[in-house]
């Protein structure tokens, strides 16, 4: 079975590191159809998790399910040693620590760029305006866009929108991100800019699990390619092994569709 | 004038169709012709109603408006009114204090009632919904005769009929409740509190900079309220010091009645015509680019022509068609500064007695509700009625735009909200409910103006507002066409004011996209 071979290939240094995301068993239905078949995998700390899979395969639906979007009906979802349950703490603190990024970015249009930013901190963490403000604006800094803070979301093109989202997420100081889609909404010639500062970010440490269609990001990025498909993971790899010489014959029928 | 240029206009010149098939002077025909007809049209209709009163041997005026009614208004401001005037302002107050107490009122319960609609409790959910289909499936009249008819099984009017003696006072005669009123001194202290506003401005702006500069927490509107409530706190005991306005206002209100007719006369005539080349030059600077002025179409020329005439109309008003009316301005104008004056006047002297707001318990005279002066405020059962009647049903309606607002703010905005980790409190009031409003805020304004008007339906159970007031004056004096006319400018009046209210607050809600 696939799934043994590459968690073998993890290396040492992988499995030495904690657990970020556990996924156990997840179970997932809408009314007769079963979206998520039993998903089982887990992510570890400072490790990047590209997840692929053609459209309905449940990808989406299991990132969502990580941080309580949607609701798992069966199996168990851990998060940094917190298991998500109906508990509402559980499922707060769970929010305050996983960060998402979403395919059509749903920044909040009625309130200024470093509004969107601040206003989980000011909110949730309760940092004093002027903190979080500051904050909001070495955030900016950080996706490249320094110059927009004063702007509405529907004043900036939808790279940059991607961005300030990216720095919404990343001012709740989370340990884990979830990015679904992120550059499907996307022009091409806005796509890099956005995968830049999602590079950047891989380098710097943090634990991601990415739902993408990009297949250059995936090769170049990732640490392990998930492949889905019809609510269950077909296979589990590194993207060299992944890309070169896949095992089952449903991923190299994707991979020819796509490549 | 290059030789390429005189050609084009030369060959534009002679493609000129005819008029009648050049749009824009069609345009601008059609238009001056509408106006033309609308304008006849109403001279036509005055002239026609000024014969038929006339033939009929009506007297018109507005003299009724200074002789005593010899009304008697229950739970109004004035109970026992001197002037026909001051009934009807006593009844313009009651429609006021309906309206604006009434969308406060229907707008939060209205927010409550449409929040809790949507929500996952399913026990509040249905109550909501219940509530919701009982209010606006029944006819407003028919819920204020209910409400009144329940304000009669109320205990019988007597001084000891609680729930707090002396405090508050609920019995089939209405509700009487204590009072806060201005007393001597009150504009000195507003004027305190407006330098307090200006001054708090200041701080708030450099309390902002400071913090958007160093990223330290200033609390800049915390400040501006901390400034206006230090000033609001030194005018209570000093308000006497702005007691010298008195003498400012009434030595303006003397030489505005100085202003001989003529001389108002030819400053309108100045500043009808400074504003027609204001506009006009405004209007080309527009026109103007980079690379001189554009070319002038047509339609602008028409424009700025139109101004002109605008400007002559204007003059011919003011010296031929109405040449009182320049008096009058000066009349009016002076009154205003008289009534500033006598404001500022009362209490200037009183720097221990007086303080600028004063409070009254109810009280009791001859079997009813004293008048009001020192006393609390009173509402007859009908205006008890009234209020919770419109109050409940528009609440019904607002409840409804507010969900449908809410409805219509994207998935993706909630789906964000909770990924960020805001509280289901936080997202509502920071996220959710900004954007219904924008959403809402049109729809809100009809019902606003539905409110305000359906208030005259206090007519069915006696309650005192303008239009039964009004109603009662007209029969007493035959005075109906002007009982008419101020009926229908006071509701314009309303009707504006909330119209350019909300309107500001959809301009400010709107979302930026550009």
């Amino acid at each position: 079975m696939s799934i043994s071979d590459a968690t073998t290939a993890v290396s040492e240094e992988m499995a030495s590191r904690a657990d970020m995301i556990v996924s156990d068993g997840v179970d997932k239905w809408y009314g007769d159809f079963q979206a998520l078949k039993g998903v089982t995998a887990t992510i570890k700390e400072r490790e990047v998790v590209v997840v692929l899979g053609p459209s309905g395969s449940g990808k989406s639906t299991w990132i969502r399910c990580i941080n309580r979007l949607e609701q798992h009906q069966d199996g168990r979802i851990m998060v940094d040693g917190v298991e998500l349950t109906n508990d509402t703490r559980n499922i707060e603190k769970i929010r305050s620590e996983v960060g998402m990024v979403f395919q059509s970015f749903n920044l909040f249009p009625h309130i200024t760029v470093l509004d969107n930013i601040t206003l989980a901190p000011i909110w949730v963490r309760k940092k004093p305006r002027g903190e979080a403000e500051q904050l909001g604006r070495d955030l900016l800094e950080r996706v490249g866009i320094p110059e927009q803070a004063d702007k509405f979301p529907g004043q900036l093109s939808g790279g940059q929108q991607q961005r300030v989202a990216i720095a919404r997420a990343l001012a709740m100081e989370p340990r884990i991100m979830l990015f679904d889609e992120p550059t499907s909404a996307l022009d091409p010639e806005m796509i890099k800019e956005v995968l830049d500062v999602m590079k950047e970010l891989a380098r710097s440490g943090m634990t991601m699990m990415v739902v993408t269609h990009e297949m250059g990001f995936a090769r170049e990025v990732a640490d392990r390619i998930i492949f889905m498909e019809s609510g269950e993971i077909v296979e589990v790899g590194p993207p060299e092994h992944f890309f070169t010489n896949p095992t089952e014959d449903r991923t190299k029928l994707f991979l020819s569709q796509i490549l | 004038m290059s030789d390429t240029a005189q050609e084009t206009l030369v060959t534009t010149a002679s493609q000129r169709p005819p008029f009648y098939r050049d749009a824009t002077v069609v345009k601008w025909i059609a238009q001056v012709a509408t106006l033309v007809v609308v304008l006849f049209a109403l001279i036509f209709l005055a002239l026609q109603a000024g014969d038929n009163v006339s033939a009929k041997g009506i007297k018109t005026g507005f003299d009724f408006l200074d002789v005593d009614p010899g009304i008697n208004l229950n739970g109004t401001i004035d109970n026992d009114p001197d002037t026909g005037g001051r009934a009807l302002w006593a009844g313009m107050v009651n429609t006021l204090r309906l309206s604006i107490g009434g969308i406060v009122a229907a707008t939060l319960l209205g927010i409550l009632v449409g929040v809790t609609r949507l929500s996952k409790n399913w026990m509040a959910s249905k109550v909501a919904s219940v509530f919701i289909e009982y209010m606006r499936n029944i006819p407003l009249l028919v819920h204020i005769i209910l409400f009144f008819a329940i304000m009669q099984t109320a205990p019988s009017f007597s001084d000891d009929v609680g729930p707090l003696n002396g405090w508050v006072h609920f019995s089939n005669k209405g509700v009487s409740v204590p009072r806060v009123f201005q007393a001597d001194g009150f504009y000195q202290w507003l004027t305190f509190l407006l330098i307090g506003a200006v001054v708090g401005n200041l701080v708030r702006r450099r309390q902002q900079r400071v913090q958007d500069e160093t990223g330290a927490t200033t609390y800049p509107l915390g400040s501006l309220v901390a400034v206006i409530a230090v000033f609001g706190v030194i005018g209570w005991f000093l308000h006497p010091l702005f007691g010298w306005l008195d003498g400012v206002f009434s030595t303006i209100a003397e030489a505005v009645d100085k202003i001989p007719q003529a001389a108002m006369q030819i400053a309108l005539t100045v500043l009808a015509v400074v504003l027609a080349v204001n506009w006009i030059r405004r209007f080309l600077n527009s026109r103007r680019t980079p690379a001189g002025l554009a070319k002038l179409t047509d339609d602008d020329w028409f424009r700025m022509i139109f101004a002109g005439v605008g400007a002559a109309i204007a003059a011919a008003v003011i010296w031929v068609v109405w040449p009182g009316g320049s008096s009058w301005l000066i009349n009016s104008t002076r009154d205003l500064f008289e009534v500033a004056s006598d404001k500022f006047g009362a209490g200037r002297d009183s720097w221990q007695n007086d303080r600028p707001l004063g409070a009254a318990r109810p009280d009791f005279a001859e079997g009813r509700f004293a008048n009001p002066g020192s006393a609390g405020l009173n509402f007859s059962a009908g205006f008890a009625a009234v209020f919770f009647g419109i109050v409940l049903y528009t609440a019904a309606f607002i409840a409804e735009i507010v969900r449908g607002g809410i409805l219509a703010v994207p998935k993706g905005q909630t789906e964000a909200a909770q990924a960020i980790g805001l509280r289901r409190a936080t997202m509502l009031r920071r996220v959710i409910l900004p954007q219904a409003f924008r959403v809402s805020l049109p729809p809100l304004g009809n019902q606003y103006l539905n409110l305000t008007k359906n208030t005259s339906l206090a007519i069915a159970v006696g309650a005192s507002e303008l239009v039964q007031v009004g109603q009662t004056i007209g029969n007493q004096t035959g005075k109906n066409l002007e009982v008419f006319a101020i009926w229908m400018l006071f509701y314009l009046a309303c009707s504006l004011t909330i119209s350019v209210v909300v309107n500001f607050f959809n301009v400010r809600l709107a979302i930026v996209e550009r």
